[in-house]
């Protein structure tokens, strides 16, 4: 028998879950949200902002050939599974 | 706003102890990966080695990673955020640095049991019984540590990266129960296809419901602190944290597609599968949109630009795993290399140099002391960026040839011939991860204990 465990999980994790929500809802977390967004820049700010130079501009351009090439292998293989897969359902 | 040097004043020992830790494993994690890939060039290789065996090793890759690694990391940069979004202190210094010790303790006794040969042979889920019950004291006092250091916050409103922080620690403690089925200590199993169906909701979900929302939580922070920009939203960002709850925790069957699972168990999956584009993209939107017109200056703080990286194989690993979980594309993706590949892009590529970014970006402010060597960790991102790309490229190959392969009708052992050129290149991209997991771990030592440049 496995399945009272599982029961038990779901609902404790349900039961939980509403509550923190509601937790959130009454003490106001969706609240000022507006304010929010600053928080993780109150108290303090950085000395001097990293300077950029041209190898920091050449890592960003790497990143981007990655995530190009990425969509591109990732459509190719879709379109390969795709005809593959009506080719021998056909 | 005030103006501050960057530093802070109280030295979190904490988030140090955790920061060495991660540093530590990951560089025995890299070795242990290295000797597993060299088994799969020469099967023979240290073959009269009992506790180097390939079935021994693997798991304690595996776990390393996981537990040595990448959660330690993120957790030490939890240990840093967490008391700063509160404006308070962590609750407790003492009961942080033990946690680590602890923690260092049990992954110790991890790796020599299996070493040993004691496994429970499940996959991420090999540890014996004692060290999943030392596994799980150590989540339960990371929680109280958190839990207690939220509850004197004098902050109201929780940032998003204390819900990810929270959740994740709290998910994954009871999480970890379930799927080790500790209730069993001999075999921590059940019979039969439900142990499988109960694995691979823990299995996953130690990626969706541990390293994922730590990981998270660690760019919501480093994202906006090293562009000087607010989060572009932060409703966006609650939408996604609950989403993210809602949808991972049912999309552990995609799995099980090929096996007689309940159907309607396997339909879930696949649809929460896709369903996880839009918790992630959700993030991806909040995080790239407040990074916008500053993609020069994240590239310029080497912490920034790893996470900025961890946030982009995000992206792919997230893509890529909706598509897998479609049963049509699973035909040729599952039970090969294909999916290694995409293990690695998601724990190493996406969780592990978050891990490593978030730690690049607490190290000088838990210790008062600059970074030892900006051009060792700037060395150590090109060779992880390097090679988790050259891994997964390769990985893939490697998959499609044995997918299609397989798809085919082709014996295992005709294969074989195709892919070990791919296995070579494994092992050798492999050591620019080894090669950046010792530069990291000696920078970071040299940051924390022998810092020429440290502050008086």
């Amino acid at each position: 028998m496995y399945f009272p465990y599982f029961i038990a999980y779901m609902t404790a994790g349900f039961i939980i879950s509403i509550l923190v929500f509601l937790w959130a809802l009454k003490t106001g977390q969706f609240k000022d949200q507006q304010r929010a967004r600053f928080l993780p820049l109150y108290g303090d700010v950085e000395s001097e902002p990293a300077r950029t130079s041209r190898l920091n501009r050449i890592g960003a351009y790497v990143l981007f050939g990655i995530v190009c090439s990425g969509l591109l292998a990732s459509a190719v293989f879709v379109l390969f599974v795709l005809i593959k897969s009506s080719a021998m359902n056909g | 706003m005030e103006i501050d040097t960057g530093m802070e004043q109280e030295i979190n020992k904490a988030a140090i102890a955790f920061s060495l830790t991660s540093a530590l494993w990951f560089a025995l994690a890299t070795s242990m990966g290295m000797v597993a890939a060299g088994y799969l060039i020469a099967p023979d290789f240290m073959a009269n080695i009992g506790w180097l065996q390939f079935g021994r090793i693997r798991p304690i890759h595996v776990n390393l990673v996981l537990f040595g690694f990448v959660t330690p990391g993120l957790l030490a940069a939890a240990f840093y955020y967490v008391p700063k979004l509160g404006r308070t202190q962590l609750f407790s210094q003492k009961l942080g640095v033990y946690n680590a010790i602890l923690w260092n303790i049990t992954i110790a006794i991890g790796v020599v049991t299996l070493s040993a040969g004691y496994t429970q042979g499940r996959e991420y889920a090999e540890l014996i019984w004692p060290v999943d019950m030392l596994i799980v004291i150590n989540f339960a006092l990371v929680i109280v540590n958190l839990v207690m250091t939220v509850r004197s916050r004098k902050e109201p409103i929780l940032y998003v990266s204390i819900w990810y922080a929270l959740a994740a620690v709290v998910l994954t403690a009871t999480t970890y129960c379930l799927g080790n089925v500790i209730w069993k200590p001999s075999s921590g199993a059940l019979v039969g296809i439900q142990d499988a169906i109960l694995l691979w909701f823990y299995g996953h979900n130690i990626f969706g419901l541990l390293l994922t929302p730590l990981s998270l939580g660690v760019a919501y922070y480093v994202i906006p602190k090293v562009t000087r920009n607010p989060l572009y939203s932060h409703s966006l960002s609650l939408v996604g944290f609950w989403g993210l709850l809602v949808v991972y925790t049912h999309i552990g069957t995609h799995h099980l597609l090929q096996v007689p699972v309940p159907t309607w168990l396997k339909v879930i999956s696949i649809v929460d599968s896709v369903a996880m584009v839009i918790p992630v993209m959700v993030f991806l939107i909040n995080i790239w949109y407040t990074v916008k017109g500053k993609v020069g200056e994240i590239h310029a703080d080497v912490a920034g630009k790893f996470v900025f990286a961890g946030t982009i194989f995000y992206f792919f690993v997230n893509i890529q795993g909706s598509m897998m979980a479609l049963p049509q594309v699973q035909r040729v993706t599952h039970f090969n290399n294909w999916v290694v590949g995409h293990a690695h892009l998601g724990v190493l590529a996406f969780a592990g140099m978050t891990a490593l970014g978030g730690m690049y970006y607490v190290l000088p402010k838990i210790s008062g002391k600059p970074l030892y060597s900006h051009f060792l960790a700037d060395l150590q991102y090109w060779l992880v960026l390097i090679g988790s790309g050259g891994f997964t490229v390769v990985l893939t190959i490697v998959g499609l040839i044995q997918g299609n392969a397989w798809l085919n009708g082709e014996t295992v052992y005709r294969v074989l011939p195709a892919i070990q050129i791919y296995y070579v290149l494994r092992v050798a991209i492999g050591f620019l991860i080894l090669s950046g997991a010792y530069i990291g771990l000696y920078n970071i030592v040299r940051t924390i204990f022998f810092n020429p440049g440290a502050k008086a």
